[in-house]
């Protein structure tokens, strides 16, 4: 906490219907709203959002030997709730996007891109997949860089 | 009087048996332990859920949406939770008379109703009972998962959202304390107003709803976080039917094994007894042919 100390934290809290996947302080949180991601830091104003699929990304969280490490977590959707100085995410599926491996993710959205869909209704579904496969590839590819 | 042999390998028998419960009492309290700890996790989402939705009717005023509309019952679905081995007290059948209860209501009303029931014992006791099951469900366990249960809740929105089903009952074993668990029947749909129900999440250290801005707006936020809360209710039945699964068959096991401890005991004196009987008996043989030898 010594390089922290001096820097305002902000509490971040990923909470799936399992179990509560993270609780930490960060310095910085970076969330992917529906429209765009959001970048949060201490005192932020209070706001209710909805999430799209993407990488919640804490920067600056103290490390064990006093550096600081960012964590990246995948959530596909959800919604977040800021205010008193603390982000909260709620989401079905968390995961850690050290976890996702490229290659089945890419397979996985070869996949979708060939799968057909007749109607309103599957076409978005199968839409919103394909942009749920595509942002965990890209966190994927991301996280291995 | 009784054969000593006899005695004895019924005594034996009792004694595997004793074994037999104890070892499940142990085995039902570590996976309690485990299905507890699921379940108190998961209380987490379930909070901050009714939270955001406390907060958007707050803001909102009314609230509006499909999932909460409630109409005239003219076709209902219910779903029966129970579990797939026996052995647990009155956990199966408690959930059985419930379920019989609550389908029997609906038949008089002329209703139509649509039953899923996961647990083999459910799925054969209903049966018996000639009640149709149209749906079976035999993979869960002691440690439902979330993505296992997603989609069933799943179906039952699109159902209700398209028109299919006026109203979802659940019928499961909730776990009040590990002292008592009750087989209730919760209505899940139409999903009840946020506004009277979770009124016990405290407010303390959180900001006045006027103060929270919406993205992109509480309306959009409001379809999306509905069928989630749904979601997650639904998800809640699943895991206390699991919790207290463990705990009736822990404490039928715990019953068991006393009730066989209280056998062995009884079966040890009438061995006894009748060992020594047979002891004096062929003493008084033995003295008797002494007797016969010495004329």
């Amino acid at each position: 906490m010594a390089t922290t100390s001096s820097q305002k934290l902000i509490r971040c809290v990923i909470v799936t219907p399992e179990q509560t996947v993270l609780d930490t302080k960060a310095t910085a949180v970076l969330l992917p709203l529906d429209d765009g991601s959001r970048g949060i830091a201490s005192g932020h104003a209070p706001f209710i959002g909805r999430l799209g699929a993407g990488e919640v990304k804490l920067l600056g969280v103290a490390g064990g030997n006093g550096g600081e490490t960012t964590i990246r977590t995948f959530i596909d959707g959800g919604f977040t709730e800021v205010g008193n100085n603390e982000v909260t995410v709620i989401t079905q599926h968390a995961s850690d996007s050290g976890s996702i491996d490229p290659v089945e993710a890419k397979a996985e959205l070869a996949q979708l891109c060939k799968q057909k869909a007749v109607g309103d209704e599957q076409i978005n579904v199968l839409l919103s997949a394909e942009s749920t496969a595509r942002a965990r590839l890209r966190a994927a590819q991301k996280n291995k860089k | 009087m009784a054969n000593a042999r006899a005695l004895d390998r019924r005594r034996r028998s009792v004694r595997n048996i004793r074994k037999i419960t104890r070892t499940m009492e142990l085995i039902a309290t570590a996976r309690f332990k485990k299905a507890m700890d699921r379940s108190v996790a998961a209380r987490d989402y379930t909070e901050q859920l009714a939270k955001i939705l406390k907060n958007i009717a707050a803001v909102g005023g009314d609230l509006s949406h499909p999932l909460l509309i409630s109409r005239p019952t003219q076709r209902s679905a219910v779903l029966v939770l129970t579990g797939n081995r026996g052995l647990c007290g009155g956990y199966n059948s408690n959930a059985v008379r419930q379920a019989v209860g609550l389908l029997g209501q609906w038949s008089s009303d002329k209703t139509k109703t649509h039953v899923t029931v996961s647990g083999k014992r459910g799925i054969n006791a209903l049966k018996f009972r000639g009640i149709t099951v149209d749906e079976e469900h035999f993979d869960f366990e002691d440690k439902p998962a979330f993505s296992e249960v997603a989609p069933i809740g799943e179906s039952y929105l699109k159902s209700y959202i398209e028109g299919d089903i006026d109203r979802l009952d659940v019928v499961y074993t909730k776990f009040v304390n590990i002292g008592k668990q009750e087989a209730v029947s919760e209505t899940l749909l139409p999903l009840q107003t946020p506004t009277d129900e979770d009124a016990s999440v405290s407010p303390v250290g959180h900001l006045a709803s006027e103060e929270y801005d919406f993205y992109p707006s509480a309306e959009s936020i409001l379809e999306e976080i509905l069928p989630a809360s749904f979601q997650s209710r639904l998800f809640k039945c699943f895991l206390d039917s699991a919790v207290s699964e463990q705990v009736a068959r822990m404490v039928a096991m715990k019953g068991a094994t006393e009730n066989a401890s209280g056998i062995i005991k009884d079966l040890s004196r009438r061995y006894n007894r009748a060992r020594q009987s047979q002891i004096t008996g062929e003493i008084m043989e033995i003295l008797g042919g002494v007797e016969a030898l010495k004329k």
